[in-house]
């Protein structure tokens, strides 16, 4: 039995897996605080009686939480000192000297996470080559750990120019530290972010010793708790790019864990993809606040390592920390149910991307909300049931609603609430589908090639309209649409994930080293995977190298060829780089050099096997159909919809839309010219004709 | 079903207009992945226009920098007017030039335009501005002493015909340019670009049904302008005047501003009478170009969140003496011009201080420095490029940012990766500290910059330094921010505009000037006062 374990801001997700019935359970409880333990521990009784199951009997735990991105977008870290060379010590308050939005003369870029005072240098110095052209003064960091201690420093980054290159001198600091300042956190660049760019390296490394003591505490409560209560398998923590770490791992780089929840989605939408036999998915996500979309191509979800932390204007790209880590390559927008629909400066409607949250919230939430959202135009439109929303446990309030809209929106414009409601519903349709449009282009792919998989609160609301943008033939509404992160967990292979920079034209390589280090890589994987039970033949590699054309800035990821390298690899290097480039941009260019930047070694344990005969725990035996209600759909106005209950449909059953299929946490919404079928396992297939 | 321009909902043209904005952002997407030009990857210096079948923009890719505003509309008009008329484009035609008075104001911008045909009519053009890694001549930089030693000038030219590659315009190209495939690489890459957004642009015409664009265009052009001219009109009428010096060659011939702006209604216009005349070293600036960066500081006063097109600029004239600083004439050099382009702001903030106060920010520690560095390092030839800025000016509300670029938009190159191509050692890069302009909110702080020639040969350097001789001016009673600083050890004479070189074992110093203050310093909060001190911002 394995139980994957989800802390989001609202809720805490669980998905039970159980390997004899092969059955899975879900629960949720609310996210407690400042102790998110308690309710984790809510959420592990109701699992117990309610399906019998107790946590000592599970053989293994895979956990994820937004405790790191919260601390850093909240600024509630440890107090932390950085260490880098003498006379760089702005370099992490500096930045890359670039602004994030060009009008905007008001503009704040985001604070540096340590300030002025507390960023100290030492006399040292490396060169690119990692030659040591100024020894270590190893006598100052006797003064430098004193003024550590009297300023009650508990996390302390390292990040010294070319450390990438040789890492003996910050080696040597976090030794000294470790001796001389004991029960004080340090973070070291080479072993954070092994990368060439001071500055984004910086930025991690200071990130990681932000984060490093809350995390450390809150994760060894965690496992002291559990080991408490009786159990005793495997603990993982699931990392940004989808992969697991160990606790071990996950206390030592607590920045991996900063996409956590959204990589659990992206791979919960890799599991579906592979039950439902579609190898290309565009995975869509909207929820309160946001709405995510990534691709998955080929069975496997896009990794980029251009990722932003607490960024000052949300949705902005550039103000924020950048964190150069393998995350699930997803974009976030600014819409979801609670976003707020107003006219613009020059009279046009905008949706979002501030958003009414949980409180007030939408109006018609009847918490004092004035401001129209997304999910008042939903339930004025009838996609919602006033009566049914969360299944039932809040009334929503049809008359607010319909008074936000049409105070804020159509009178000033002179159309009907109608009207004005399905402009919003348009609007942010067309916002996301925009946004997930210029992602897919972004990797050279088409999204017509795509079929698509909705989940979240909003997502089954809005994907019909998203698709239909998009020209998507299928789209597809998973059971479980509402913990799909927790479920993604379940199905996440443990992993080790090195890199090594190394910037060489490739037919100026010395191979001989490449193959050390590579092997070296190979080698420190298979250990961590050890430590999770994992033998080295259950491993696969993956050896990758980003190269570029010389001269260009971007790098492209390349899967290097098995076996030892040498200079005969060199013409098929050559060919997967002009394949893989002419696949992203529609063309190559001849006789032009090439150059390898960074390489990456993964080793992978097995990906989990799921075999689920039966993913719906709430079965109901009642007629399905519910009857009609007045729904108001763009191309045909107001029409009797047939309504259903998703609980109480068949496997195999088959309609045509439109429709309204309701849930608890979500509701599908389905126009006209569409065709609904329920597989075998009460997903919801809807294939669009357009 | 074709929809008239009357027919455009509030919601209908709210989703158009963010599909056209989404179009050309696409399309400058793939133009800067693909690029090899470091300042068009790395710092924006580009930018996709969508115009309608006149030649007027309708919409631009959102990160572009501020020199290329209104570039295109006014190259693809004058391509009409004068080159090649409406009726002779074809489809599959891609039209090129670098000449500096119909592009950017110096020859490395180039401009592709390609016209736009729907069901074998033509309804529009989209165009592209990019800085190429080469067009030839000297190394860039301020020293040049003519345009012709400035590289290659292609006038207006038919880089495709109907599909079919000007062979001779390539060729000529490759020979004239260093590192050819580059140069070539990125005119391929704004062409494919330019490809792209038309491919988008006919999806978005058939799913919505339209088969012209000149309704929409109208649209979003009255939208835009309408925005524009109810903030100008906002504003109170009067002629606002301001001066403002910089250091020219830094050895003396300084440059001289003047500026005279006249609100008038929702009208707004700036004269540049006064401003003094062409100068010897290659830092004069184009009409478009002076056009560029007086309208960018007027849009971010009046109109920052409307997306800009043809209409946001509209009620904008602005105009110079012929022959002047901000209006020359061939064969003035104008390889630096953006020396010049980039204090404008300082200028027109500086007279709208009197009219709109809480619209405007204190002058920056511009311009941006640039700075190239060319010789051999590992038996090759290198040639590069990198920026540094100074202190961000104070805001009505708020202190200026450190170190910060401003009007223009460039990235510094990371101090490894400069390490990685040139045979160099950073010795310092750190704010400046006290180098901010004291003010009710204090400018924001310069930078100091070092690096020391480590190789066996000496090294080309081409400096485009500035506010080495002047300062960033304070307003509103706010001070002004320190000088900056080229120096070099062992001492000796160093250029701060123009070309020398960096000998084995020379540390070259660079400082940064400080950001301006806003408002009477003596209103500061003591607690702002209190912090500055324990960042060491101030000592």
């Amino acid at each position: 039995m394995k139980l994957g374990i989800d802390i989001g801001g609202t809720f805490t997700d669980f998905v039970l897996f159980d390997d004899n019935s092969k059955q899975l359970y879900f629960a949720k409880t609310l996210t407690t605080y400042p102790n998110p333990t308690v309710g984790i521990f809510n959420g592990v009784k109701e699992l117990e009686d309610k399906f019998g199951f107790p946590v000592k009997d599970m053989s293994g735990i895979v956990h994820g939480t937004t405790l790191v991105t919260n601390a850093v977008i909240e600024r509630k870290g440890a107090k932390t000192a950085f260490i880098t060379t003498k006379g760089f010590e702005d370099v992490l308050e500096i930045g890359r000297e670039m602004r994030y939005d060009i009008y905007d003369i008001f503009l704040t870029m985001p604070k540096p996470l340590v300030p002025r005072n507390l960023r100290m240098g030492v006399t040292e110095r490396v060169d690119i080559e990692g030659n040591v052209v100024t020894p270590l003064d190893e006598d100052a960091l006797q003064s430098l750990a004193t003024t550590l201690k009297e300023n009650g420093i508990e996390a302390v980054g390292v990040c010294l120019l070319n450390s990438f290159a040789n890492t003996s001198h910050e080696k040597a600091v976090g030794d000294y530290l470790s001796q001389h300042v004991p029960n004080m956190y340090y973070s070291l660049s080479s072993e954070i972010m092994p990368e060439i760019r001071e500055y984004e390296r910086s930025s991690a490394t200071a990130m990681n010793a932000y984060v490093q003591p809350i995390t450390d505490k809150y994760l060894k409560d965690f496992e002291t708790q559990l080991r408490t209560s009786g159990f005793e398998g495997n603990i993982n923590i699931i990392i940004s790019s989808g992969k697991l770490t160990t606790i071990d791992g996950a206390r030592k780089s607590p920045i991996h864990l900063l996409e956590s929840g959204p990589a659990g989605g992206a791979m919960a939408g890799v599991f579906y993809g592979k039950h439902l036999q579609e190898e290309n998915l565009l995975c869509f996500d909207m929820g309160g606040t946001t709405a995510k979309a990534c691709v998955i191509y080929e069975g496997e979800p896009e990794i980029t390592n251009h990722f932003e932390a607490g960024r000052v204007k949300r949705f902005k790209k550039g103000s924020g920390l950048p964190v150069r880590i393998p995350v699930i390559d997803l974009i976030e927008i600014g819409a979801g149910g609670g976003s707020i629909a107003r006219l613009n400066t020059i009279g046009l409607l905008t949706v979002g991307p501030d958003s009414a949250s949980s409180t007030p919230g939408p109006a018609c939430y009847n918490l004092g909300g004035e401001d129209p959202t997304v999910t008042d135009a939903d339930l004025v439109l009838g996609y919602l049931n006033a009566d049914y929303f969360l299944g039932g446990e809040m009334q929503l309030n049809v008359e607010a609603a319909r008074k936000a809209i049409e105070t804020k929106l159509a009178k000033p414009l002179g159309i009907s609430i109608e009207d004005a409601a399905m402009g919003i519903h348009k609007i942010v349709n067309e916002n996301m589908a925009n946004a997930a449009r210029v992602h897919v282009l972004e990797k050279g792919m088409d999204p017509r090639h795509f079929n698509m998989i909705g989940f979240g609160g909003a997502g089954p609301v809005h994907a019909f309209g998203v698709a239909k943008l998009l020209n998507t033939k299928r789209l597809i509404i998973p059971v479980g649409a509402g913990v799909t992160s927790a479920l993604g967990f379940l199905v996440s292979p443990v992993a080790s994930e090195k890199i090594h920079s190394h910037i060489a034209e490739l037919n100026a390589l010395n191979w001989d080293e490449i193959n050390v280090f590579l092997k070296d890589m190979e080698n420190d994987g298979y250990k961590f995977l050890a430590q999770s039970g994992i033998d080295k033949k259950d491993a696969t590699i993956q050896r990758v190298v980003e190269m570029r054309y010389y001269g260009q800035g971007h790098e492209i990821t390349i899967d290097l060829p098995e076996g030892t390298l040498d200079a005969r690899t060199i013409p098929e290097i050559e060919k997967r780089f002009i394949k893989e480039y002419e696949f992203r941009y529609n063309r190559s260019i001849e006789g032009m050099r090439m150059e390898m930047v960074t390489w990456r070694v993964v080793v992978q344990g097995p990906i989990p096997e799921m075999e689920v005969k039966q993913f719906s725990t709430t079965v109901s035996d009642a007629d399905a159909y519910k009857g009609t209600r007045k729904v108001f759909f763009e191309d045909t106005g107001y029409l009797d919809c047939p309504v259903y209950d998703r609980y109480a449909l068949k496997p195999n059953e088959q309609f045509d839309g439109p429709a309204i299929i309701e849930e608890t946490e979500s509701t599908t919404v389905i126009g006209i010219n569409s065709t609904i079928q329920i597989d075998k396992d009460k997903n919801i297939l809807i294939d669009l004709q357009h | 079903m074709q929809e008239t321009a009357t027919t455009f909902d509030p919601i209908a043209l709210s989703i158009l207009w963010s599909r056209l904005i989404s179009i050309v952002d696409e399309a400058g997407t793939t133009l800067q992945r693909t690029s090899f030009s470091t300042v068009t990857r790395e710092s924006n210096d580009f930018a996709v226009v969508l115009m309608d079948r006149k030649g007027r923009s309708i919409a631009q890719s959102s990160v572009s920098v501020p020199s290329f505003l209104g570039v295109l509309p006014i190259l693809t008009k004058a391509l009409l007017k004068d080159y090649f008329p409406l009726e002779t484009w074809k489809e599959g035609d891609v039209v090129m030039t670098n000449d500096p008075w119909l592009c950017a104001g110096h020859k490395p911008d180039i401009g592709i335009v390609s016209p736009i045909f729907y069901q074998e009519k033509l309804i529009g053009f989209i165009g592209t501005i990019a800085h190429s890694p080469d067009m030839g001549g000297q190394l860039w930089g301020a020293g040049t002493r003519d345009l012709y030693e400035e590289g290659l000038m292609v006038p207006p030219t038919k880089l495709i015909s109907e599909g079919k590659p000007n062979e001779t315009l390539f060729n000529i190209l490759e020979h004239n340019v260093r590192a050819a495939e580059q140069t070539v690489g990125d005119i391929r890459a704004q062409v494919a670009a330019n490809d792209q957004g038309i491919k988008s642009l006919l999806k978005l015409m058939n799913e919505n049904d339209l088969i012209d664009l000149q309704d929409l265009s109208d649209a979003v052009i009255n939208a835009s302008e309408k925005a524009m001219r109810a903030a100008l009109l906002a504003a109170p009428d009067g002629c606002y005047q301001y001066a403002y010096d910089t250091d020219g060659d830094g050895l003396g011939a300084g440059c001289h501003f003047e500026i005279t702006i006249t609100i008038k209604g929702d009208e707004i216009v700036a004269d540049y009478a006064g401003t003094s005349g062409a100068h010897y070293m290659s830092i004069n600036a184009v009409l478009n170009y002076t056009f560029a960066y007086t309208a960018y500081p007027i849009k971010c006063a009046f109109s920052p969140d409307v997306p800009n097109n043809d209409g946001s600029f509209y009620p904008i004239t602005v105009t110079a003496p012929k022959g002047c600083l901000v209006n020359a004439q061939k064969p003035s050099p104008l390889g630096a011009r953006n020396v010049t382009g980039n204090m404008l702001h300082s200028v027109v903030f500086g007279a709208l201080a009197k009219a709109v106060p809480n619209q405007v920010q204190a002058d920056c520690g511009s311009a941006c420095w640039c700075i190239v560095l060319n010789g051999e390092h590992k038996g090759k030839e290198f040639v590069e490029y990198f920026f540094l800025n100074g202190g961000y000016g104070a805001r009505p509300t708020m202190d200026g940012e450190h170190v910060l670029s401003f009007p223009t938009n460039v990235a510094n190159v990371p101090i490894e990766v400069l390490e990685t191509d040139v045979a160099v050692l950073v010795t310092e890069k750190s704010l400046l500290k006290n180098s901010a302009g004291d003010g009710e909110f204090r400018g924001g702080l310069g930078q100091r910059f070092s690096f020391k020639n480590i190789g066996e040969k000496p090294i080309n350097v081409s400096m485009v330094a500035e506010k080495t001789k002047t300062v960033a001016k304070g307003i509103l009673e706010g001070g002004d921010g320190q000088m900056g600083s080229v120096q070099i050890v062992p001492e000796r004479e160093f250029p701060s505009k123009g070309l020398d070189k960096l000998f084995p074992g020379e540390e070259l110093i660079l400082t940064l000037p400080g950001g301006a203050g806003y408002g009477n310093p003596a209103n500061r909060d003591k607690a702002a006062i209190a912090e500055d001190r324990i960042l060491g911002y101030i000592s």
